[in-house]
């Protein structure tokens, strides 16, 4: 992944706001889209970078609390940062139960604003690695022959080469051949290695998509 | 509410005459029916449908004629027995008069409660109490959200490497631009207040009061506090406007009913006197905490509050007003315990 500079999503209805937070945000060099609803930024186009998205609460058509929720449930979640017009004690809670970074009252300071969406980029980054990550160890999985996955799923579970030839009813000689095959394929540099990766893959939920 | 009526589509004078043919069919049913069949009972729908429909004075005279019909139908009836005739008629006369009574006295409260509720609606749309002032302090709030966020912008364009001049002077213009938009927005809040200082008219101090107190009545209830009044003969009359009065009142004995929670006496009294020369006075007392020593004045101030959930609106409006009227408003320890306020109104002139 080339390292570009990551984006800094606004959704505000008051253009007085977004003109704001546009020049700050810019000001300490952020790439910042902004939008008036959440139908508008549904439509913009969402390039594969480092992104967060400050939010406001009261919104015209859906609220910024309800469509909150909604991407926190989806399989891309987008870090939040929530905006208040009246600080609302129950709203903010409700808030930081639904999983945002933070929940800034207007008028806050920009230094939280600023710190949150440090906070914020954080996360997707390395959520975004972590995603890259599996991408990857599945691929290099799918390259391998049905008989060498075979020979790694009982790898796998601790057996010997001995048992696993008996199982498959092959040479020992070719249980060896077919497991250091899948150790290349899938560039683990040891037996516990490849046995992690195996492991991660199984009990990572196949989130698919960005 | 819309009164309901089981006959909502039928105008005026078709309703007449539905009602003249209904009452007919009744009196020629009486009449030819034997003295057994107390038909006359059947007026008692007449009436109720006149309730629905009609004022208080014709609701009165379609009944009486009503009964004046059952009479005449008892006199006009020849078959059946006349000791029972007369009973039916009775009976017949009682229960028209009984529902009449009743469905009239039924109404009236229907409209005073209804009456009630638009004038509280009304106080509360005066104050800007509640809701509106959720509203206006957020549409107060962007602006300024802007204006300290454009503010940290321009500094920061400023303190660059090189220093943007240009974003910076354009985060200085939007600045302008919002605090304009905030100072409109004081401008059309100081609108609204003074709008809502209109129809001044010669008010009797004592009756306002009385027909202010109704409307706090379920306050007073839920807080299981006794509300009284003590109201002086013979005061003259004052020129103020009803609404705003009734506001202040409304502000007084809330504040008093806050201050007496969890108090073992809640007592709240309010009363009229004659106060300097050309002056009237309203008071109202209370048997809650009291004030706090520190500075009585203070709590008139905009957004003095020690409640929690308080918005300290409560007497600067009522400040506001009763001063926009040529009064005075002051507040005073009360005796032996809790505190009275008190405001005057200048009295109007006896008219020539
Ligand atoms: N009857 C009273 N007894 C004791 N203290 C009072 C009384 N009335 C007012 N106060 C004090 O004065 C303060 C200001 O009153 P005010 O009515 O202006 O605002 P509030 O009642 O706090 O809020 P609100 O805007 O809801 O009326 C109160 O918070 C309270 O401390
Ligand atoms: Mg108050």
């Amino acid at each position: 992944m080339t390292e570009q500079k990551p984006i800094v999503f606004v959704i505000d209805d008051d253009p007085a706001i977004r003109e704001a937070l546009d020049s700050l945000l810019r000001s300490v060099g952020h790439d910042v889209r902004c939008f008036a609803s959440v139908a508008a930024f549904l439509d913009a186009a969402k390039p594969d970078i480092a992104s967060c998205l400050v939010l406001d609460v009261r919104l015209p058509g859906k609220s910024g609390m309800d469509f909150q929720k909604e991407l926190t449930h989806s399989e891309t979640p987008l870090p939040v940062i929530m905006m208040t017009g009246h600080g609302d004690i129950a709203m903010s809670v409700q808030a930081m139960k639904a999983g945002a970074i933070d929940f800034l009252p207007k008028p806050f300071r920009e230094q939280d604003l600023l710190d949150a969406i440090t906070t914020a980029l954080d996360k997707d980054r390395s959520r975004r690695i972590h995603v890259a990550e599996l991408d990857a160890l599945r691929a290099r999985l799918a390259t391998l022959s049905d008989g060498e996955r075979d020979v790694v799923a009982q790898v796998v579970l601790g057996r010997l080469n001995k048992q696993i030839a008996g199982d498959l009813a092959i040479s020992e000689i070719t249980v060896k051949v077919r497991r250091a095959r899948a150790m290349r394929k899938m560039q683990a540099g040891s037996l516990a290695e490849l046995v992690k990766m195996i492991d991660r893959l199984a009990t990572e939920p196949s989130a698919q998509g960005h | 509410m819309p009164r309901t009526s089981f006959l909502p589509l039928l105008g005026g004078r078709l309703l007449m005459v539905l009602l003249a043919v209904l009452t007919a069919v009744i009196f020629v049913l009486d009449t030819i029916t034997n003295f057994e069949i107390a038909v006359a009972v059947l007026y008692v729908a007449i009436v109720l449908i006149a309730v629905q429909h009609l004022g208080r004075r014709q609701v009165v005279m379609v009944a009486a004629g009503c009964m004046a019909l059952t009479m005449l139908s008892f006199a006009l009836t020849r078959t059946g027995s006349v000791a029972s005739g007369l009973v039916n008629c009775a009976i017949s006369l009682v229960a028209i008069a009984v529902t009449t009574t009743l469905a009239l006295r039924a109404a009236a409260a229907e409209a005073a409660a209804r009456e009630a509720q638009a004038q509280l609606a009304h106080i509360t749309r005066v104050t800007m109490l509640g809701e509106l002032t959720a509203s206006i302090a957020h549409e107060l709030n962007q602006p300024l959200a802007a204006i300290v966020l454009n503010g940290n912008a321009a500094l920061r364009w400023l303190a660059g490497q090189p220093a943007n001049l240009d974003e910076a002077n354009k985060a200085a213009e939007r600045i302008v631009r919002d605090a304009v938009r905030a100072t409109d927005l004081i401008k059309r809040l100081r609108g609204l207040t003074k709008k809502a200082a209109g129809k001044a008219v010669r008010l009797d101090l004592n009756q306002t009061v009385t027909e202010t107190l109704p409307l706090i009545q379920n306050e007073v209830s839920r807080h299981r506090a006794v509300l009284r009044t003590e109201l002086a003969d013979a005061l003259p009359r004052v020129h103020a406007d009803p609404v705003q009065v009734q506001q202040v009142i409304l502000n007084l004995i809330v504040n008093a009913l806050e201050a007496m929670k969890g108090e073992p006496q809640r007592e709240v009294t309010v009363l009229t006197a004659l106060g300097q020369p050309g002056e009237v006075l309203v008071s109202i007392h209370d048997s809650g905490r009291g004030l706090a020593a520190a500075q009585p004045d203070q709590i008139f101030d905009p957004f003095y509050t020690t409640k929690p959930d308080g918005m300290g609106m409560g007497l600067a409006i009522s400040r506001s007003i009763v001063e926009s009227h040529g009064g005075r408003i002051w507040a005073q320890a009360g005796v032996p315990r809790g505190s009275t306020f008190t405001f005057s109104l200048p009295a109007a002139r006896e008219r020539q």
